[in-house]
């Protein structure tokens, strides 16, 4: 299983706001254990699509940084469950950013829903950290997109 | 402009913020009594400083805080004390 939450970034102010899509697949194996005749999307994987979406506006910002990681979930509310075969649209506002936090406030949207809310709290871990070449796909994909 | 607060509202604003009762946080409370004043604590710390009193401080200053009282003095040297 992979652990990318993020399809496509459809907008990005680095920094300030981005806007993505997940498509979620019914073929997710997650859905066979939550839950069997009940299949809605986990409140921790609809934060992490939060996390990861909130996290590369900031990595995209000021890479040198390092890369955002969620660090404390400040809040969070899930409103409506989420169905497979759904497209999530996944914003994030980034209310502050400085060099060794930042916060967001994070939405996930579904048939112009919102379905739930949180606000985020990140810490930046050094590039050199992880693996050399480790490299953000969908971050880079829209980069290389804007060029 | 955020309003003023006491210093025994900042102590209870200090409890909250670390998750602990307002009855265990005073002015002598030392940082190694307060479980949630970590490393993730001082950079939450740091953040709502920011966000509730619009005060940036730095690494130094923050690591320089060793009991709530440092806290209080910060935001009286600054000002944001009633």
């Amino acid at each position: 299983m992979r652990f990318i939450f993020v399809d496509e970034i459809l907008e990005l102010v680095p920094g300030q706001r981005i806007k993505a899509i997940k498509v979620i697949s019914p073929e997710e194996e997650y859905f066979r254990d939550h839950f069997p005749g009940f299949p809605v999307v986990p409140g921790v994987l609809l934060t992490e699509m939060m996390a990861q979406t909130a996290g590369k506006c900031l990595d995209a910002e000021d890479p040198r940084r390092g890369k955002a990681m969620l660090a404390q979930i400040k809040s969070a509310s899930f409103r409506e469950w989420v169905p497979p075969g759904k497209r999530a649209t996944i914003q994030a506002e980034i209310r502050s950013s400085r060099p060794q936090f930042a916060t967001a406030d994070c939405s996930v949207e579904v048939d112009q829903h919102k379905v739930c809310s949180a606000e985020l709290f990140f810490t930046f871990v050094a590039a050199d950290r992880f693996a050399p070449g480790y490299r953000d796909e969908v971050l880079d994909s829209y980069l290389t997109m804007q060029k | 402009m955020p309003t003023l607060m006491t210093e025994k509202e900042v102590l209870k604003w200090i409890a909250e913020l670390f998750e602990e009762s307002a009855n265990n946080v005073f002015l002598d409370t030392p940082r190694e009594a307060i479980p949630a004043w970590d490393s993730l604590g001082v950079l939450t710390l740091m953040a709502a400083l920011d966000e509730r009193f619009d005060l940036v401080l730095s690494d130094a200053e923050m690591r320089a805080m060793k009991k709530a009282g440092d806290i209080v003095e910060v935001l009286r040297k600054n000002g944001k004390l009633n």
